[in-house]
């Protein structure tokens, strides 16, 4: 393999993590914080998340249904751990303390370890179809942008600023590039890993919705605009996913 | 076996299930909240996993379609709920005597059952596999589904026996949407893809506006997000067959 088609996968995955950054924009034209718009803000990224979850899930099981879904509870075990982690010590998330920044921390720590097994995906999708690579590059950051929003819709409403946020979008896309180019040099022993990487990601996301994102969004807003806002923002990020 | 005698067979075994929903409430006159609640996650669990199944099947045969069917079917829970003066309805108020409420229950619970109905029928239409899987996951959720409605009933003072036939009879809806829509699909296979996204979008706010916020006030969140996560994995390893 030579080193400039190397530096190519590198320099591709880094603009998609790059892409991420640009999801958390729309913040900067939000400005009242209201508990009910922190409590919206957890319904659409719920929405976000699951939605994305259901697209891994769809992925992950042509390659085989049994590491998916192995993989997903062993996502559901590594945010139970964290969980429990940072509930032993005293959170902090920028300014902000206690379970506020404990969410914060946590939604981040999910998004970053999940871009690792998507990091994966790409790299073994660039070994598979070199001639696509522009195709795929657009199509993952395109697709890496309402993760962004995701990430915004969560720190955004606590305090953060909107170019903190960008930060800590493009910081949560890194393991791509970094993952991207290993997978991409050893296709065959990376898709070997890849259904249990997808069923990760998805487990850890839909997990962190159920532990932390909804019970959240429902003590501070009625069930009616909560379940609407995400259920509709699901169906739209698997469409979305679906044209890309 | 003719199709629609296999969709009447099935999306009956489902309805027929919520019968055995009753069954803690034989050993056990009044059930735990917390046991209301594991039930409640196990249903929400299983009709994630179905929903899932049923949003990339739609998707999967025409993507815009199968998107807009979910968003009507979002869109006629939200309707309905609203129509009714359900939204906020609490399927936990064991006290609340009054005829009302009584109503409102059944109401809803008859609609959530419709929406399972369009779910197996659409299913049914893709393969008798899928059909069946589908089925099968929908009859798991009747019964944690009824155990929380019969544990409602019989702290109004009705016999187990009776909420056992009630829990069925609350769930006749099903099978008539099941044929229905097989029917409907069967003749207008175009609508395949809108009556897959429909069932997908109604059985996802379903879990979001009924099923999920009553489990968090029963039980902590930690219980609730593992035993639905559970029943979810469980139903999309067995989905794979299908479509």
């Amino acid at each position: 393999m030579s080193v400039p088609a190397v530096i190519a996968v590198f320099g591709y995955a880094l603009l998609t993590a790059l892409a991420t950054g640009l999801g958390t924009l729309p913040f900067a034209f939000v400005r009242t914080v209201s508990p009910r718009v922190v409590a919206y803000a957890n319904a659409v990224a719920s929405g976000l998340m699951l939605g994305a979850s259901f697209g891994l899930l769809a992925e992950g099981t042509r390659f085989g249904a049994w590491q998916t879904v192995a993989g997903a509870m062993c996502g559901v075990l590594f945010v139970l751990a964290a969980d429990r982690l940072v509930q032993g010590h005293e959170a902090g998330f920028g300014t902000v303390r206690g379970a506020g920044a404990r969410r914060m921390l946590m939604v981040v720590t999910v998004m970053t370890v999940h871009s690792f097994s998507e990091g994966v995906a790409v790299g073994v999708a660039f070994g598979g179809t070199a001639a696509l690579a522009l195709m795929i590059t657009v199509a993952i950051a395109v697709h890496n942008i309402p993760e962004g929003l995701a990430i915004g819709a969560v720190l955004h409403p606590r305090g953060v600023p909107v170019v903190r946020c960008a930060g800590w979008s493009i910081f949560s896309s890194l393991p791509q590039p970094l993952m991207a180019v290993p997978a991409f040099l050893f296709v065959e022993q990376f898709s070997a890993a890849l259904p249990y990487g997808l069923g990760f990601a998805a487990g850890a996301m839909v997990f962190m919705v159920l532990i932390e994102l909804l019970p959240e969004a429902y003590e501070q807003a009625r069930r009616a605009p909560v379940a609407t806002l995400a259920s509709l923002t699901l169906i739209a990020m698997m469409l979305f996913q679906r044209y890309l | 076996m003719d199709p629609t005698l296999t969709v009447l067979l099935y999306s009956a075994v489902a309805a027929g299930a919520a019968g055995l929903g009753v069954a803690p409430l034989i050993f056990r006159e009044r059930l735990p909240l917390a046991w209301i609640g594991w039930a409640n996650a196990l249903a929400a669990g299983c009709m994630l996993g179905a929903a899932y199944a049923l949003m990339v099947a739609g998707l999967d045969r025409m993507a815009l379609s199968g998107a807009a069917g979910a968003a009507l079917g979002v869109g006629f829970v939200f309707f309905t709920h609203a129509a009714a003066r359900t939204e906020d309805l609490d399927l936990n108020r064991l006290d609340e005597a009054s005829a009302t409420y009584g109503y409102q229950v059944l109401l809803i619970t008859s609609l959530h059952a419709a929406s399972e109905g369009v779910a197996i029928g659409a299913a049914m239409a893709v393969s008798r596999s899928f059909g069946i899987f589908l089925a099968l996951a929908i009859a798991v959720h009747n019964v944690a589904e009824a155990t929380v409605f019969s544990t409602i009933l019989t702290s109004r003072g009705v016999r187990v026996r009776d909420a056992a036939a009630l829990s069925v009879a609350a769930n006749a809806s099903q099978v008539l949407l099941a044929i229905v829509t097989f029917s409907i699909v069967s003749a207008a296979p175009s609508l395949l893809s809108w009556a897959l996204g429909f069932a997908a979008g109604a059985l996802i706010y379903l879990v979001m506006a009924e099923l999920l916020p009553e489990c968090y006030r029963q039980v902590g969140r930690r219980s609730v997000a593992l035993v639905t996560i559970v029943a979810m994995g469980i139903v999309v390893l067995f989905s794979n067959g299908g479509t």
